[in-house]
């Protein structure tokens, strides 16, 4: 493994609702390494969004608040640092993108006028010109043609994709030690969703840039991830590697999702197989069931599961392979 | 298409609103009112007394030329002369005018600054303390009449307190300036409520969008969030909110006008509606349908400006 850049541990995150008070994220833990990217796989609602924005301190507060837990980064915890620190580390030394591309861009600012911004603020040495050229460069990096034109044009002026890649220009201004994409995908075509992960996977290992790749998509994690940490309600429920966790799930939620991949293969009658899905639904995070949190929708569950005392804790079963599980699969 | 042909474009649209608006305002005061020269004679006049007077008056002419003598007037500004006061009527406008709008501009412009300011800075403050007594503080503005503000005003502050003038105008400059500072404090004190309370919506509506999130991520602080990215996005409302209010300030302020004898438009206005004045009233009503169409197209053009979005077709 390489060089640990960021270690998350213990993160809890709750929600003030009118409703009453929820743990999004209930103790966390990862890390991130140089030149690699960590796959956060889950539902929505499993929190894997909190985590990712609370590394980034950008949890609206309130209703959110962080808790409890670390996150080390070049020895500082981002958790506790004062925000003028934190604001030198957002889009300088790690940045994040998001789902919408449609909406992250500010509407009336030109692209390249809010590239130039990031560059502004953390790299003031450079001049307006070299900014511009900056600008230019990052566009031309991220595969928009005709750069030069494309910096003075505004975010409506462009398709989803070219929104998602500018966004992705943004984020690499400053050459981050991390990057953090929030489902970037997930509002894009197909055939663009291909071009923009091949675009991120190629320019991280241009970078050697750590990048965190929160998904609901078992596709993306295995195009992309070389460590995968599955989420289900505010807690891991399963960590490996990319190669160990589609071959060997250990836990009943994780076999589940890559039962539910569609599959192209054909019965000897010609029909296709059945969708798989994982029975239920996700609990409210109003109303866990005691014990382990996936029990209703668990083949395997069994009165322990069910018991007080039956929440699991993420246990190492392998080298690099944990699960919290009570039952986990013997494959 | 680039903005100057967008602005003249615009201002071409303007002739035939303007020519309805003239229709209207013929039809309103020349066809279905009551026969002005029947008011204007006691009811023991004679059919002959009427004829002279409908004569004097021009009413006896075709309606089509009725019609062009409030279309011209739109134009040239000429309203003829006042039916009480034998005064020429622009004369009377642009007397009224002066003291109306150095009460109305200069209150309006604080009273927009000011509440822009004071919504930016609970704004940041969103959903502290600070921010429920500026909303809590907001409402119980606006639940006191404007009565009580004016009443306060002049008994204790102007004549208790001797602040200020009680109420007066003189013209001239800098001598009228003792005579409006009471009457721009009231009207600061009367908007800042639902102006704080509009742009504070403004303002939050925009502070929870995506784009504000980004920014974050990007390292900038709440400060350039706030004045750079909210501010410039939130303008698109503000504007119209803004530019649509200042042909009010032209027919000037009633209630403070005449409540510190300020001799301004609402005022001659007022008097107009009393005694039936038309030529006044329909000067007064085509200059404001002037004013309203000149601030609707200012909006149409400085939204292409402030938004890009705005399709210039």
């Amino acid at each position: 493994m390489g060089e640990k850049i960021l270690e998350v541990t213990d993160l809890k995150v709750e929600f003030n609702t009118d409703q009453g008070r929820i743990n999004a994220v209930k103790g966390v833990s990862f890390d991130v390494y140089k030149g690699k990217t960590l796959g956060i796989v889950g539902e929505s609602g499993s929190g894997k969004s909190v985590s990712a924005l609370s590394i980034m301190r950008l949890i609206p507060d309130p209703p959110g608040r962080i808790v409890g837990g670390k996150a080390l980064f070049k020895g500082q915890d981002l958790l506790q640092i004062p925000m003028n620190k934190m604001r030198n580390i957002r889009g300088n030394k790690i940045a994040m993108i998001f789902q919408e591309p449609m909406t992250s861009l500010n509407p009336v600012f030109t692209c390249g006028s809010q590239i130039e911004e990031v560059l502004a603020i953390h790299q003031m040495q450079l001049t307006k010109q070299q900014r511009k050229n900056k600008a230019v460069e990052l566009l031309d990096l991220v595969g928009i043609p005709a750069p030069e034109k494309r910096i003075k044009e505004y975010p409506h002026q462009l398709s989803g994709g070219m929104r998602q890649r500018v966004m992705i220009a943004m984020s690499l201004a400053c050459e981050p030690d991390i990057l953090i994409a929030d489902e970037p995908t997930t509002a894009l075509d197909v055939t663009i969703q291909a071009q923009i992960l091949e675009l991120m996977h190629s320019l991280q290992k241009e970078l050697g840039m750590g990048l965190i790749m929160i998904t609901h998509d078992l596709g993306v994690v295995a195009e992309v991830c070389d460590d995968v940490s599955v989420m289900y309600c505010g807690k891991i429920v399963e960590a490996a590697d990319v190669r160990t966790l589609f071959t060997r799930p250990k836990h009943p939620y994780t076999k589940g999702l890559i039962n539910s991949i569609p599959s192209y293969d054909a019965t000897d009658e010609g029909e296709k197989e059945r969708l798989q899905t994982i029975r239920g639904m996700v609990p409210s995070l109003f109303d866990l069931p005691t014990g382990c949190s996936f029990q209703d929708r668990c083949d395997f569950a069994s009165d322990k599961c069910r018991g007080f005392d039956g929440n699991p804790i993420l246990k190492k079963i392998a080298d690099g392979h944990e699960v919290s599980c009570w039952h986990p699969l013997s494959n | 298409m680039n903005i100057y042909i967008y602005t003249i474009r615009r201002l071409l649209y303007v002739i035939p609103v303007l020519l309805g608006v003239c229709f209207i305002i013929f039809f309103l005061f020349n066809v279905v009112s009551p026969d002005p020269a029947r008011m204007m004679l006691d009811k023991h006049a004679t059919v002959k007394q009427i004829a002279e007077m409908r004569h004097e008056l021009g009413l006896d002419r075709p309606f089509f030329m009725q019609y062009l003598d409030v279309v011209k007037s739109a134009f040239t500004f000429n309203f003829g002369r006042s039916w009480s006061t034998r005064q020429e009527i622009s004369e009377m406008i642009m007397d009224g005018a002066i003291p109306s709008l150095s009460l109305s501009f200069p209150a309006f412009f604080l009273a927009t600054l000011i509440s822009i300011c004071i919504s930016l800075f609970v704004s940041f403050f969103r959903g502290k303390v600070i921010d429920r007594l500026a909303v809590i503080f907001c409402v119980g503005m606006m639940s006191v009449s404007s009565l009580a503000y004016i009443l306060f005003g002049q008994w204790f502050l102007a004549y208790h307190m001797g602040l200020f003038e009680i109420s007066g105008y003189e013209f001239g400059f800098p001598f009228f300036i003792p005579y409006v500072i009471l009457p721009i404090i009231i009207w600061i004190i009367l908007s800042i409520g639902p102006d704080v309370r509009f742009y504070r919506t403004v303002i939050l509506d925009e502070i929870y969008q995506d784009y504000v999130r980004t920014a974050r991520a990007k390292g900038l602080s709440e400060i350039v969030i706030l004045f750079k990215h909210v501010l410039k996005n939130a303008m698109i409302p503000i504007i119209t909110y803004v530019v649509i209010r200042i042909p009010f300030l032209i027919l000037g302020a009633l209630l403070l006008e005449s409540f510190f004898s300020i001799p301004g438009l609402g005022g001659i206005t007022l008097d107009a509606v009393k005694s039936s004045d038309f030529p006044v009233l329909k000067a007064m009503t085509v200059l404001s349908s002037i004013a309203y169409i000149t601030f609707s197209v200012i909006t149409d053009v400085l939204y292409t400006v402030v938004d890009p979005r705005v399709r210039l077709k």
